[in-house]
């Protein structure tokens, strides 16, 4: 998507014009497509009219303040909330409204926001539960050496309820427990979520390693828009349940709204401090 | 409750005629006339604010007693650099209490225009509204020498500021209070001092090319001109009026303020630009005056919203809205109104058409009004069958504000309506422009004779740049500016804006450039309604991530192509607009391409897409 041509000629043959499609222009690396998705929670439009693309082997990012819809796209792909309209396609299957077990067998993890893991269990049994479709025992052994090796500690308190885990090991958990269903694509529900900035950067670097060493694509939706943007390769910035800019990580970084709204950084105008903000401008 | 056949409503209102020959002297004349009736009302987190005629007036006494401590002389120039709010206009008539003389910026100026309008009107004190705005003149002080005082309305973040030549209004206004004790009846005398032949306000034009330039009215031309409104606009203490345009603009200045000033009518100022429909519902005016603009935005909300709605609600519409259409086709020719069809009308307003006023808030309305841009005559007869009268004025920032306007009872769309009693209006039998004359035209430009001497012949006729047409019932027609005439390669001349106003009629087309000028064919720049586009784009599974790829998307391009064909099916071949571009970035109105009043500009922007506009007449299909 380029910013600089600034205007489009429209005036022939429509179609021939333009790559239609927005999101990606190569669709071969397409692993997971929204059109047009829009949900609601009976009468308020959550999400209106998403339309993205997460390509295989990368990690994208979705950035938005509270209330954006960030949470309501990834509930909306993998099952738990049916979309109004739109549809959703994963590894080119259409699994709009489908069933959240039957997306998870297909190869689709959600890490939940706020961890959810299964408190009365042992943290063993909570990655167990996540290799619950699988039917390789082998498979399944491998793996968790893999988890232990991602999260030491995990192993360490392999026998100990989840429950007791503080916030950070509880995520690490959270994230185990979805990689030990062998996923192609990881859905990750605000990770730092509660963590301290020092706990949140391991764990970003984790996932980078996962998604580096295991080629595990990943979806991430995140406030933390610094960590989100140095992880991530390709990003959308949804504003009021609308994608607002999208772009690769490396520019997205450089755009002065980024940079205010969300980096935080702005220049301190005349008087050395500035209470005020410049308009979104989304360009 | 106004009804189209029943124009009683709209008689001129018996207004006590308020002595004063300057503004502030009608200002304080209504003040010790109307005391405590509520003058303004204003919205404030969430609550409405009132001020009654005395309060305004205490506060504009202490404003202005604090200018004078300050050494504000006669003559001197003030600026205001605000949003509409109250304080603004408070201000205002302090500063022309002192016999100073007001120019306003609009609040989406760049700090470069901020200095220039300053430093032309040669300010030495300017308002602004809070630190926003504050930033702007800090950034340019240092090349304003002449500037003395800068005053904050909105103090929030401002606390710490150490800056002697920055003060809040509140501590302005302490001064004032102090300085009167010590000068008692100096402001009146100076108020008093003043003459009508003394400069009041500049009104900077937009600048659709080159440098703003500013027009200057004196009190005399001003009060003459709020006089001579009440014969157009019917209105008196007891109304309902909204603000919210821009107050440096001359409609809501003169036709909103200044008049609200003379007839005592209430002016509510809106929480902010977003919140103007809702606002609106709330006042529910019994005078709505707006732009073009805001009356598309209006009516493709509601056509909008009723594609959403079931078939009972969209037939029963349908349904109402053609007995009111069939009103208007015997009220417009002057046939009188059948029973029948009263009753009809009468229903449809009790199953569906009261609804859509209240949601539009024009339920109380005796008039809405529309100006200061043209309008489609389709989109007035749509109000009109809502059951609500619709007026066109027509004006300037040089006839200080309307020259023409629709005579009650005599509603002609796509008319700007007769002269206005109070000025004489001709057609130049040369060029067919439309010439003004009368006092309520402007003194000329400031530091600009040879302008000046442009638009005012010999005779005091004032080139408005319009060129039109008047028939023998003294109605006037624009065709269009007579700079923006398009004459194709071919020779034939074409008026640009009524081609655009057809686009505009579209809900999906929110502004339009049409361009043709020594071409070999018509095309256009325009530009979308995003929400509306969107929701076609949702309703038919178009994909689209942002802005840009909404407007390259072949569904959308086809939708805009549907609407350019339903214009084009109305001309002739030769002004039919053969190809298109859509804008792909949104604009605001801080860009450059946009008017104050987010008209696109046409010169601006056709030197701006000079290279897209370039391949439209290259490719050969």
């Amino acid at each position: 998507m380029t910013q600089a041509s600034g205007v489009h000629l429209a005036a022939t043959a429509p179609s021939a014009a333009a790559p239609s499609v927005p999101g990606a222009a190569d669709d071969d690396r397409a692993m997971l497509r929204l059109l047009n998705v829009e949900s609601a929670y009976g009468p308020i439009k959550a999400i209106r009219g998403v339309s993205l693309t997460v390509r295989q082997g990368e990690i994208s990012t979705v950035l938005g303040s509270n209330g954006a819809g960030k949470t309501t796209i990834l509930k909306t792909i993998s099952g738990i909330i049916d979309p109004r309209k739109g549809s959703i396609a994963f590894k080119g299957v259409d699994i709009t409204a489908q069933d959240p077990a039957k997306i998870v067998k297909h190869g689709l993890s959600h890490v939940p926001e706020g961890r959810e893991v299964f408190a009365l269990l042992s943290v063993l049994d909570n990655l167990l539960m996540g290799a619950y479709t699988r039917k390789d025992r082998d498979g399944v052994a491998r793996d968790l050496e893999t988890v232990f090796g991602y999260f030491p500690i995990l192993r360490e308190r392999r026998d100990q309820e989840a429950g007791l885990l503080s916030g950070g090991q509880q995520q690490m958990l959270a994230i185990s427990r979805a990689l030990m269903a062998r996923p192609d694509l990881i859905l990750l529900d605000e990770p730092s979520l509660g963590l301290s900035p020092k706990l949140t950067r391991e764990i970003f670097e984790i996932v980078v390693r996962i998604n580096r060493e295991q080629g595990t694509t990943i979806l991430l939706v995140e406030q933390n828009a610094n960590m989100a943007l140095n992880a991530a390769d390709y990003g959308y910035v949804l504003e009021n349940g609308r994608i607002v800019m999208e772009d690769s990580c490396e520019r997205l970084r450089e755009k002065e709204d980024i940079k205010e709204f969300y980096l935080g950084l702005k220049n301190d105008g005349v008087r050395g401090e500035r209470r005020w903000k410049k308009k979104k401008m989304w360009r | 409750m106004s009804n189209l056949w029943n124009f009683n409503t709209l008689r001129e209102r018996s207004t006590v005629d308020l002595p004063g020959e300057t503004i502030p002297a009608l200002f304080w004349a209504g003040a010790r006339l109307r005391t405590d009736q509520v003058w303004m009302r204003q919205k404030k987190l969430g609550l409405w604010r009132s001020w009654t005629w005395t309060q305004a007036a205490q506060q504009v006494e202490e404003i202005g007693n604090g200018l004078l401590s300050l050494g504000f002389a006669a003559g001197e120039r003030a600026s205001i650099l605000s949003n509409t709010v109250v304080e603004w206009l408070l201000t205002d008539l302090a500063v022309l209490s002192c016999g100073g003389v007001s120019s306003g910026i609009y609040p989406t100026d760049a700090a470069p225009q901020v200095h220039y309008l300053c430093e032309d009107s040669d300010s030495v004190v300017i308002f602004v509204e809070d630190d926003e705005q504050l930033d702007k003149v800090l950034e340019v002080r240092d090349q304003l020498p002449r500037l003395r005082q800068i005053v904050v309305f909105d103090m929030d973040g401002l606390r710490t500021m150490q800056d002697p030549m920055v003060m809040s209004l509140d501590a302005l206004r302490e001064r004032g209070r102090q300085w009167s004790q010590a000068h008692p009846g100096a402001l009146k005398a100076r108020c008093d001092a003043c003459q009508p032949d003394d400069l009041a306000i500049l009104v900077y034009t937009s600048g659709t090319t080159g440098k703003p330039k500013g027009a200057m009215h004196r009190h005399r031309g001003l009060v003459y001109s709020v006089r001579g409104l009440s014969a157009v606009v019917p209105q008196d203490a007891q109304d309902e009026r909204m603000a919210f345009l821009p107050l440096c603009h001359i409609v809501e200045r003169v036709g909103g303020a200044y008049h609200s000033i003379y007839t005592g009518a209430r002016l509510n100022f809106v929480e902010n630009p977003q919140t103007i429909p809702e606002n609106v519902r709330e006042i529910a005016p019994t005078v709505f005056a707006a732009v073009p603009r805001v009356w598309e935005k209006l009516y493709s909300g509601v056509m909008i919203a009723l594609k959403d709605s079931g078939w009972l609600q969209q037939a029963t519409f349908a349904w109402g809205m053609g007995v009111g259409g069939r009103i208007v086709e015997q009220v417009l020719s002057g046939r009188p109104v059948g029973a029948w069809l009263k009753f009809q009308f009468i229903l449809a307003r009790l199953l569906v058409l009261n609804n859509v006023r209240k949601i539009l808030g024009i339920h109380r309305a005796r008039v809405l009004i529309t100006g200061a841009a043209p309008i489609s005559p389709d989109l007035i007869r749509w109000y009109l069958a809502l059951g609500v009268p619709m007026f066109e004025a027509w004006g300037m920032t040089e006839t200080c504000g309307a020259a023409t306007s629709t005579p009650p009872g005599q509603i002609r769309p796509g008319s700007i309506g007769q002269a206005a009693p109070y000025n004489e209006v001709r057609i130049d039998p040369v060029t067919s422009e439309i010439l003004v004359r009368g006092p309520n035209v402007f003194a000329g430009y400031l530091n600009l004779p040879d302008k000046t001497a442009e638009a005012i012949d010999a005779q005091g006729w004032l080139h408005t740049g319009d060129v039109g047409t008047v028939d023998a019932e003294g109605f006037y027609r624009i065709t269009d500016r007579m700079k923006d005439i398009i004459i194709t390669a071919g020779g034939k001349n074409i008026t640009p804006s009524e081609l655009e106003n057809d686009l505009k009629f579209s809900p999906y087309i929110t502004d339009a450039v049409v361009i043709g000028d020594r071409r070999p064919f018509l095309t256009a720049i325009i530009m979308i309604d995003q929400d509306n586009v969107e929701k076609f784009a949702q309703d038919r599974e178009v994909p689209f991530s942002n802005y840009a790829s909404l407007t390259r998307s072949a569904e959308v391009q086809q939708l805009i192509q549907d609407e350019v064909d339903r214009v084009n099916r109305s001309v002739a071949r030769v002004e039919q607009i053969k190809k298109f571009f859509l804008l792909d970035t949104q604009l605001t109105a801080e860009d450059e391409e946009l008017t104050p009043t987010m008209k696109l500009k046409r010169k601006l922007v056709e030197a701006k897409y000079a290279g897209p506009i370039e391949s439209m007449y290259r490719s050969t299909t």
